[in-house]
């Protein structure tokens, strides 16, 4: 599995799609708490943590599919504490996920500004 | 030689600009470019403490609150160029002040196609801008088209640049180039 993350609008998209060979159709767009993995591309899975109690239960639930996946997140992690109970909640699972995540992962990619940064 | 610098608020990076811009001119003309428009004491504060930063480091200020190929009508393209920031522009050319900060998408894409001309233009540049892009908050539609003007500036300024860094906590973190000058 490979990690992609990033701040918003930072061309993490367009990253995977260079560098993977991947197109729209490759691609599930995450809007609810479930994910559909037979895509090879999953993106926005900080929408699915949004609407997911318990993501990482859910990931490990799922485990054999998402192997040979490529996960996109949205990294929601640097501003301030959101003033909101549900806000913060959807933070603290988003990033947990993301530690999960990028250990499981066999490469971890964060962009910035367009640019690869390696992180694993 | 093109810089283009990020980071979060008061992370280091006009400090890091300037040392750049006044190394790059080797003694020669170095223009600051000064991009924010005073909406009251506050940025006049801000505009104090930066001129105070940058007093005896011999740069001419150059004022330019949108379009940056401007600054050419005064400016000589050979000096070096310390643009601070993209953000300012983008935010006077989006939300314009005459027009009572009501939308400009216009003119915020005309700011980025001057601003990306500009830097294939000048002989050196020093590009700052603001890195507002991870945090869990839900904001208007209008604040997110400001981030995405900003974040798509950033991006084709970040391809078109020598040198690409993110400054945390004071330290530069190279994206792309060399910071050796």
């Amino acid at each position: 599995m490979i990690l992609v993350i990033g701040g918003a609008y930072q061309g993490k998209m367009d990253f995977v799609k260079d560098t993977f060979d991947i197109t729209d159709s490759d691609v599930y767009n995450c809007d609810k708490a479930e994910i559909d993995f037979s895509n090879r591309c999953i993106y926005k899975i900080e929408e699915f943590t949004a609407l997911c109690d318990d993501p990482i239960g859910y990931f490990e639930t799922h485990q054999d599919e998402w192997q040979d996946s490529i996960l996109i997140l949205q990294d929601i992690f640097c501003g301030v504490v959101p003033m909101g109970a549900e806000n913060r909640a959807w933070r603290q699972r988003t990033g947990r996920l993301a530690q999960y995540l990028s250990q499981e992962a066999k490469q971890v990619s964060r962009i910035f500004c367009g640019l690869e940064q390696r992180l694993k | 030689m093109t810089y283009f610098i990020s980071g979060g608020a008061k992370c280091g990076k006009s400090s890091l600009a300037q040392d750049l811009s006044v190394a790059l001119s080797k003694g020669g003309r170095h223009y600051y470019v000064a991009t924010m428009i005073s909406t009251g004491s506050e940025d006049n504060d801000r505009i104090r403490r930066h001129l105070a930063d940058r007093e005896g480091m011999g740069f001419e200020t150059v004022e330019c609150f949108r379009n940056i190929m401007d600054c050419l009508k005064i400016a000589d393209k050979n000096g070096v160029f310390l643009v601070d920031s993209v953000t300012s522009l983008i935010q006077n050319s989006l939300f314009p002040v005459e027009k009572n900060y009501e939308m400009d998408l216009a003119g915020a894409n005309r700011c980025a196609d001057e601003l990306v001309e500009f830097s294939q233009t000048v002989r050196h540049a020093v590009f700052v801008s603001d890195y507002i892009y991870s945090d869990a908050e839900r904001y208007s539609e209008s604040t997110e088209i400001y981030r995405k003007c900003l974040a798509d500036i950033d991006r084709r300024l970040a391809k078109t640049c020598d040198t690409v860094i993110e400054v945390s906590a004071g330290q530069p973190i190279i994206h792309k180039g060399d910071l050796c000058i």
